[in-house]
């Protein structure tokens, strides 16, 4: 129980993340792989208010709000222009990989290469029957427990929402209908930054983090988005759960250095037999792809 | 004067990485982040024929081509049908797949080359024999540039050759409309399943001749921060024709050393070269997708 426990919490990082990455996938179509690098980037921003002397509360914030920023950034200096030239998705790849490098190898100059904790004391823990909490997957079950719903709600029931399904669904009819395609990229890109923001300050805070942290942490997202169905807002997040408890119990029945192998077996496995993921409708892949 | 045998030694190297990865990239329109997999398990294969069957070097790099032709099976054969971004997370899959078991197949009691102990894990290979040619030992940079160079000129030779033949024209046809190809009967699966094995083939000589050098290998050969060095190295020289690939493999050489002449500590030299590297991608996907010398714009 206490194993399954843990691969829903690691799980839950991982959904958080995996929307994160499709919040920018769906309605633009962007392999946002930059958002390695933001979610590198998150912890060491914290790590800095702190020691500016500002609290949590105030610091939390502040660079929830700067990993935003840059997100944008992202969009407008980057992947809008290249939309704008017709640019190709893999052209939006490589230069969203150039960003992730630029912004890691920028973080290994200023703070260097490496491990650091966000966590200033050691962990309290809470026991409810047979399985045992700390704190930090605490908070994690909680942010999860709140920013999920949360973007449910906006997604179903906003007018905001509604829009950027359409987005994904049918720009091209969305722009035709008089709607600035532009602000809702850049919407979609600053819910990624939120959700980035949060997976990777909750991660920090019960594993640690260095520079590199973020690509390993995106393309495990990818593989959830993949399992849950890129082509649906929520079933990365299942993809997330289902990848955590998977992970989790390779830990317990093999080794840690077994998860990776495993991890991209079952993308292998998705891609080969089932692409359209769990959540997904059947399409020809050539047609998909 | 050894500096710059050394430095021609990786250019060498590097030329035979770049124009084996373009003919994937840039001919087959297909981008690959498993290419330092393969460059690995050259290495490998050359060290574990050279240490454990005392094989000389001509027939220890025929057997890293073999297994690293073989391997490229892993790629091409379960995902030929993919395009784009789906492609590029098959391929990331197989690199992973690979890194993994190099890190894994391991067991301290068990001495190295056996089957329970075949790549000694995060340790690597080490004392990897300098190549040993009709029992001449060439210990010397100077004769190791020239073996170096005889290869990466067969290399690309055999690539100059295959891209003017009929196989390469029909390569970028079907690059560029895979479904008109089809419809002229081609094989447009065996075709594809062919340039992967000639390129991981040749980027396994290439493995094999960076073992020989350095005389030891790790498993972080075949990360995918390495994939993504060699991707950067076509797309910034230029992917789809012969020049690009050389020109990525200069810069790819010339770049720290110019960084030297800054007299910047090693580690923030390292780390600003990859800054760099990631800066020209950016500015090469706005400015010239076509990279600085190259003819394919990726799609």
């Amino acid at each position: 129980m206490q194993i399954i426990i843990n691969g829903l919490i690691s799980g839950s990082a991982i959904a958080l993340l995996a929307v994160a990455f499709q919040m920018v996938y769906l309605p633009t179509r962007v392999f946002f792989l930059g958002l390695a690098g933001l979610y590198s980037l998150t912890p060491y921003l914290l790590m800095a208010s702190r020691q500016a002397g500002l609290p949590d509360t105030i610091g939390i914030p502040a660079t929830t709000a700067a990993v935003v920023v840059m997100a944008l950034l992202c969009e407008w200096l980057n992947h809008a222009r290249l939309a704008r030239k017709g640019a190709s998705e893999g052209v939006h790849l490589i230069s969203s990989l150039g960003i992730y490098i630029l912004t890691v190898q920028i973080i290994a100059m200023v703070w260097g290469n490496n491990t650091h904790s966000l966590r200033t004391e050691t962990n309290s823990m809470l026991r409810l029957g047979q399985v045992i909490l700390t704190k930090p997957q605490l908070f994690i079950v909680a942010a999860t427990l709140i920013l999920l719903p949360l973007l449910w709600i906006t997604l179903r029931q906003s007018s905001i929402g509604v829009r950027l399904r359409a987005l994904a669904d049918n720009p091209s009819r969305l722009g035709l209908l008089g709607y600035n395609l532009g602000n809702y990229r850049l919407l979609a890109f600053g819910f990624a930054g939120v959700f980035a923001a949060a997976s990777s300050l909750l991660s920090a805070n019960d594993l640690g983090f260095d520079p590199y942290s973020g690509l390993d942490a995106v393309l495990i997202a990818v593989v959830a988005v993949i399992i849950g169905g890129r082509f649906s807002f929520f079933g990365p997040a299942v993809g997330g759960l289902l990848l955590g408890v998977i992970r989790a119990q390779v830990v317990w029945q093999y080794s840690a250095r077994w998860q990776e192998a495993v991890t991209f077996a079952v993308l292998a496995i998705f891609l080969l037999f089932r692409p359209e993921g769990l959540r997904g409708s059947k399409t020809r892949l050539e047609a998909a792809a | 004067m050894n500096y710059l045998v050394h430095l021609l030694i990786y250019f060498d190297i590097y030329v035979i990485v770049a124009l084996s990865l373009n003919l994937v990239v840039g001919y087959c329109g297909m981008l690959t982040l498993a290419h330092a997999a393969y460059f690995t398990i050259g290495g490998y294969s050359y060290a574990l024929a050279s240490l454990k069957l005392g094989l000389t070097f001509f027939p220890a790099v025929c057997v890293a081509v073999a297994i690293a032709t073989a391997l490229s099976l892993a790629v091409s054969l379960p995902s030929w049908r993919l395009k784009g971004d789906f492609f590029v997370l098959a391929s990331l899959a197989v690199q992973a797949l690979l890194l993994s078991t190099l890190n894994n197949w391991a067991d301290v009691d068990a001495p190295l080359g056996t089957l329970r102990n075949l790549t000694n894990g995060p340790l690597g290979i080490p004392g990897i024999p300098k190549p040993n040619i009709l029992g001449m030992q060439l210990t010397q940079p100077a004769s190791f540039l020239l073996l170096a160079t005889v290869l990466a000129t067969f290399s690309a030779l055999i690539l100059r050759r295959l891209k003017s033949s009929p196989w390469g024209r029909v390569l970028v046809s079907m690059r560029e409309d895979e479904l008109a190809v089809r419809s002229l009967g081609k094989n447009v699966k065996v075709l594809k399943i062919q340039a992967f094995a000639v390129s991981s083939g040749l980027v396994g000589i290439a493995g094999a001749l960076y073992a020989a050098r350095v005389g030891y290998l790790d498993p972080s050969s075949a990360s995918l921060g390495e994939s993504i060095l060699m991707l950067s190295m076509v797309l910034v020289g230029g992917a789809g024709n012969f020049r690009g690939p050389l020109v990525g493999a200069f810069v790819l050489v010339a770049l720290p050393e110019l960084l030297r002449f800054a007299h910047l500590p090693d580690a923030l030299a390292a780390n600003l070269r990859l800054a760099i590297y990631g800066l020209a991608l950016v500015l090469i996907m706005h400015l010239r997708p076509q990279g600085i010398s190259g003819e394919y714009r990726i799609n």
